[in-house]
């Protein structure tokens, strides 16, 4: 009993909290600060506590019975706890950054409680267990999303922000009717009962209808543009939207139906591949030639994430752990880089990267932070990236997916070559932009605090390791 | 218990890094202090475990990653010849380098360096091999990008290539691992099969791109111009030939069964003999001290990757001590450079010349050393040269034509650059040049030493440490120490050595000075044009990679602008045109609503009438 209410706790605490915050305003604005910090840190704290729990093998299940199969049930086990930790961790973080970041502009109150209904939509996604649920918390990122995009009031921004809306709106709408789909095979929503009684795989065109929500949110190609567009948001707002949780909810749903509730038909253990490896290499050419800061970051999430769906596609061991450890070390690092950007942009005033130049001098810690984040990325021993992409590989040559292996090579080829082109561009090629100084201490805390989680993750890898083999294996229990 | 003596040699470099970091810069020579203990630890520690055979493993990752380091006589050997360098060089660079900016840095990078490539030769996973491999990257960056204002694009270069090489690695790895259904070193053992061979190639690419072979060279010769001396002396001389060849060689002989009936074989010796010429033809009209003596670094790996490539015991004993003696020869040569450039301030060989006198000691190490490397007797690395023809030989005769051939350009080119730097007549400015510090003469006096001693006894080497690389079983009771025993090709290196020091008499006397001993090749017709497209990286791979590399991403962002096309105007101007029609329909004037309205009900009680 006492675990469901820690369950709930971490889903409501946020969702309620968020909409205290505005009032929190009024009493003083560092107290609504430091309320959403600890909204989204109590978040941590608490999945945290969920470990030793699910290490032991247990899971929790929480549920209220409704009409019509639109049961409310919450079920903690590994995958969950692990993706749970994840978001709120690198959140908390991105909500630290906000402090020195946001507190230029207006409009604060509407950022700090859509930043925390986002995390709290968010845990409720990873821990529902009923697909009408998930799509609830999804469609409730989803909005929030839009209005962090279009946090800037300009025409444009606004723009952006529909165009990301649209898309994984409709996304999502698709993807319901394919949870519909699902519901006339099985006659409920509920995942668990859904396992048990669907013996074969599940009908091609539910998985398609299903594939579309997912790609979309997941920003994968052909719906992935509007990834690139949403960095007009502010920067700590895109961090989050990319790196920690927006683009993963995909991939982790990917995981949640595809692994463990339904059984894919085979001929997808090849297209996912297909369509994941496509993304990457696109998304990598677009990055070498984009000179927008953000926007290349962007696109290398976009790639980055097609190494994930390749890894879960794969749906043997090593793959799957590779691809769960991707989405820690991508999270910590990819927010490292956007919260570097975030701070080059804001203090130069300045996104063309060929415009930029030299800035080690005067911001080395952000420069070190941002080199550790790319070493990650990019896959360099002792950073943690470096497990993810030898795990994604090796899953790749059990399966003997070859060919598709080595375009994924090539992709981190790429990934290496435009990380480079823009660290040598931003920090240390000739100046051509007046050199600025570092951003705020609690900026500079954050991005470092990333960069160096980053490299303590690779040469601390056992304990995440640890986590993610025990989930592999509880995966592959459920799984038939 | 005392198994866990193995990670001293990875941790005792990798804290004296660390703490030489994170000393302050006015705490005088604290830093320096730090790092000669750290190296001179490294040192006694590695040569106390020589004889030992130990192992340690301890769980880490899971799936199969365990990190296991083993101790025996190959990585025992490899180990000992890297603190060795590493000691004499960090010896050397204390005084070389003061001064300089961002010393910390270096001294940092320096230690950490040898600390991950103790890591990588002890490593018993192939995948705790490949994290302490490709984790030296990051410092092999920053050794280079300190060297001065432009040299972060060199850095760069370097780290883009070993960079993507690491991951074909890393790739390899992987293979080899799934065919393998282990990652232990010491379990592998997989035949040369269609996959087999595949991971051979990626575990290759790693292999002879961290010595330096062709198509992945391209990178030494910038940072030989950019980076600060001792780090070319240490890595790109001596410590990535060791660790290079180490990795090629237990894959050439443990991890897959080469043998010389393989295509692998022919493509490695291939590989080696193409190095060897086109890189000692650069290395030939290099007008500056350190890069001619960088091509030579790429050229001579090209004599390592032939004799292993062979896949017979004699080329396999010549490639490995061959790399030895290169690394001594080679950081030598390097150190002397070194000691030129800090007391007549420039390595351009147009300004040096006639420093015989004024650096007596640099030039008779110099001397001993470039001896060595164009393969005069006895010193060592005539030994290693005639091992490796003779293996060649045996293998075709084009391969060792490639090879002595190679041998007849590097005699030429060293001719010329002791010519041009030491012997003729000095400038006026270099008049008060002096011998270089006792503490930078120390370490090459000691590695020429080593050089002759090598050659001379070389059965100490041979017998004690390469010899049991291959085991006795391979071996068949041959002893490969002592006099060659080919006499014809003793003979024929004797010819080619004449030819060249003939070859750069003609050149003096038809051109007058040391310098341009060899235009006669460089300006030959025909040659010169290549030679003036090669300096002007025409054929740098690395450029038409990212040439490639530019082209294609020039067709995958235009994919993704198709893509982002169909929605910002394809999508918003179909919706526009599918509405626009109804849209007209929709005047806002009451009477044509009323129409519709009408019309509507008109069609609902047709409905209605039918379907009673």
């Amino acid at each position: 009993m006492h675990y469901n209410w820690l369950v709930l706790a971490i889903v409501f605490i946020p969702v309620v909290g968020a909409f205290f915050l505005p009032l929190a305003s009024r009493v003083s604005l560092r107290f609504r600060n430091i309320a959403a910090f600890v909204l989204v840190f109590s978040s941590f704290i608490l999945s945290l506590k969920l470990i030793p729990l699910v290490l032991s093998g247990k899971t929790v299940l929480f549920t209220r019975e409704f009409i019509l199969g639109f049961n409310f049930t919450l079920l903690a086990d590994n995958l969950a706890v692990f993706m749970a930790c994840v978001s709120s961790l690198i959140s908390s973080i991105i909500v630290l950054y906000s402090f020195g970041y946001i507190s230029h502009y207006e409009n604060q109150n509407e950022y700090y409680c859509m930043v925390v209904l986002f995390l709290g939509s968010m845990m409720g996604l990873v821990f529902s267990a009923n697909l009408i649920l998930l799509y609830l918390f999804w469609e409730i990122t989803a909005i929030t999303s839009w209005r962090l995009i279009g946090f800037f009031r300009e025409k444009n921004y606004i723009l952006k922000a529909d165009k990301s809306f649209l898309v994984t709106v409709f996304g999502a709408l698709v993807m319901l009717i394919g949870f519909i789909n699902i519901y006339q095979q099985t006659g409920t929503f509920d995942m668990i009962s859904i396992r048990w009684l669907l013996k074969d795989p599940i009908s091609n065109i539910a998985v398609l209808l299903i594939l579309v929500g997912i790609l979309s949110k997941s920003a994968t190609l052909p719906f992935h543009t509007w990834l690139p567009d949403a960095g007009v948001a502010p920067s700590p707002v895109t961090a989050l939207l990319h790196a920690a949780v927006l683009v993963k909810i995909g991939v982790y749903v990917f995981a949640r139906l595809f692994l463990v509730t339904f059984t894919l038909p085979d001929i997808w253990h090849t297209l996912i591949p297909i369509i994941a490896a496509t993304s990457a290499i696109v998304a990598a050419c677009a990055a070498l030639i984009e000179t927008d800061l953000k926007r290349i970051i962007a696109y290398s999430t976009i790639s980055q994430i097609g190494f994930i769906f390749f890894g879960f596609a794969l749906g043997n061991t090593l793959g799957i752990a590779g691809a769960l450890l991707y989405i820690l070390m991508h999270g910590l690092a990819k927010a490292g880089l956007f919260l570097c950007a975030g701070i080059v942009e804001q203090n130069t005033k300045i996104k063309d990267i060929t415009k930029l130049g030299g800035l080690i001098k005067t911001m080395p810690i952000t420069a070190v932070a941002f080199l550790f984040c790319a070493f990650s990325v990019m896959g360099i021993p002792p950073f943690g990236g470096f497990f993810s992409k030898y795990l994604v590989f090796a899953g790749a040559l059990e399966a003997r997916q070859i060919w598709i292996g080595s375009v994924f090579l090539f992709g981190a080829f790429l990934t290496i070559i435009y990380l480079f082109r823009v660290f040598n561009l931003v920090f240390l090629s000739e100046a051509k932009a007046p050199l600025v100084k570092e951003a705020s201490p609690v900026m500079i805390f954050s991005v470092a605090l990333l960069g160096l989680l980053s490299l303590f993750s690779g040469i601390f890898i056992n304990y995440p390791s640890f986590f993610v083999q025990r989930t592999v294996m509880q995966i592959a229990s459920v799984a038939r | 218990m005392t198994d866990k003596i193995l990670l001293l040699p990875i941790i005792i470099p990798l804290l004296g890094g660390l703490l030489a970091l994170l000393t302050p810069k006015k705490s005088g020579a604290l830093k320096e202090g730090i790092s000669l203990i750290a190296v001179l630890l490294n040192l006694v520690v590695t040569f106390s475990l020589f004889k030992s055979n130990l192992y340690y493993a301890l769980p880490w990752v899971g799936f199969g990653l365990e990190f296991s380091l083993r101790l025996y006589h190959f990585s025992a050997f490899i180990i000992s010849a890297s603190a060795f360098f590493g000691f004499l060089i960090m010896f050397y660079s204390v005084v070389f380098m003061r001064g300089k900016q961002f010393l910390n840095q270096f001294y940092a990078y320096f230690l950490i360096t040898l600390a991950f490539i103790n890591g990588a030769v002890l490593a018993d996973n192939l995948v705790i091999m490949l994290f302490f491999w490709e984790g030296s990257l990051a410092a092999l960056f920053g050794l280079i990008a300190i060297g001065g204002k432009g040299a972060f694009k060199t850095a760069t270069k370097a780290f883009i290539i070993l960079g993507i090489t690491d991951l074909c690695m890393m790739f390899g790895i992987a293979l080899t691992g799934q065919l393998a259904g282990t990652l232990t070193i010491s379990n592998i053992n997989l035949p040369l099969n269609l996959l087999g061979s595949l991971a051979f190639i990626l575990l290759m690419v790693g292999a002879i791109s961290k010595a330096g072979s062709m198509p992945f060279h391209s990178w030494i010769p910038d940072a030989a111009v950019d980076s600060p001396l001792p780090f070319m002396a240490f890595m790109p001389a001596a410590l990535e030939k060791l660790l290079g060849i180490y990795l090629l060689t237990r894959i050439s002989l443990d991890l897959f069964k080469l043998n010389p009936h393989t295509w692998i074989s022919i493509m490695l010796m291939t590989i080696g003999s193409i190095t060897i010429i086109l890189a000692v033809m650069m290395a030939l009209i290099q007008k500056d001290y350190k890069k001619l003596l960088s091509y030579h670094a790429i050229s001579q790996v090209g004599y390592m990757i032939l004799g292993i490539g062979t896949a017979l015991p004699v080329g396999i004993i010549g490639g490995l001590f061959h790399m030895v003696n290169n690394a001594l020869y080679k950081s030598c040569l390097f150190l002397t450079g070194g000691a030129v450039e800090k007391e007549a301030g420039s390595t351009d060989l147009a300004k040096l010349g006639g420093l015989r006198k004024n650096m007596p000691i640099t030039f008779v190490c110099f001397a001993v050393a470039a001896l060595a490397i164009s393969g005069v007797p006895p010193f060592n690395g005539f030994f290693s040269k005639e091992l490796i023809y003779d293996g060649a030989l045996e293998r075709g005769w084009i391969f060792y034509l490639a090879a002595i051939v190679g041998s007849f350009l590097t005699a030429a080119s060293f001719l010329k650059l002791g010519h041009a730097a030491f012997l003729g007549k000095i400038s006026d400015e270099n008049k008060n040049v002096k011998e270089a510090p006792l503490a930078m003469l120390l370490p090459m006096i000691v590695i020429a030493l080593t050089c002759i001693i090598f050659g001379v006894f070389n059965i100490l080497p041979i017998k004690n440490f390469i010899q049991p690389i291959l085991g006795e079983a391979r071996l068949g009771g041959h002893n490969f120490y002592g006099l060659p025993t080919n006499i014809f090709l003793v003979v024929v290196t004797l010819i080619v050595l004449a030819a060249a020091l003939l070859n750069h008499l003609f050149g003096v006397k038809r051109y007058g000075s040391g310098l341009k001993a060899v235009d006669h090749i460089h300006y030959a017709p025909g040659l010169s044009w290549i030679y003036n497209k090669a300096e002007g990286r025409f054929f740098d791979p690395y450029e038409i990679g990212l040439n490639l590399v530019n082209v294609i991403s020039r067709v995958g962002y235009g994919i993704d602008r198709g893509i982002d096309w169909i929605y910002d105007k394809f999508t918003v101007n179909l919706t526009l045109a599918l509405t626009g029609g109804i849209r007209k329909l929709h005047t806002g004037n009451f009477s044509v609503y009323l129409a519709w309205s009408l019309l509507g009900m008109f069609f609902v009680i047709l409905f209605l009438l039918r379907s009673i």
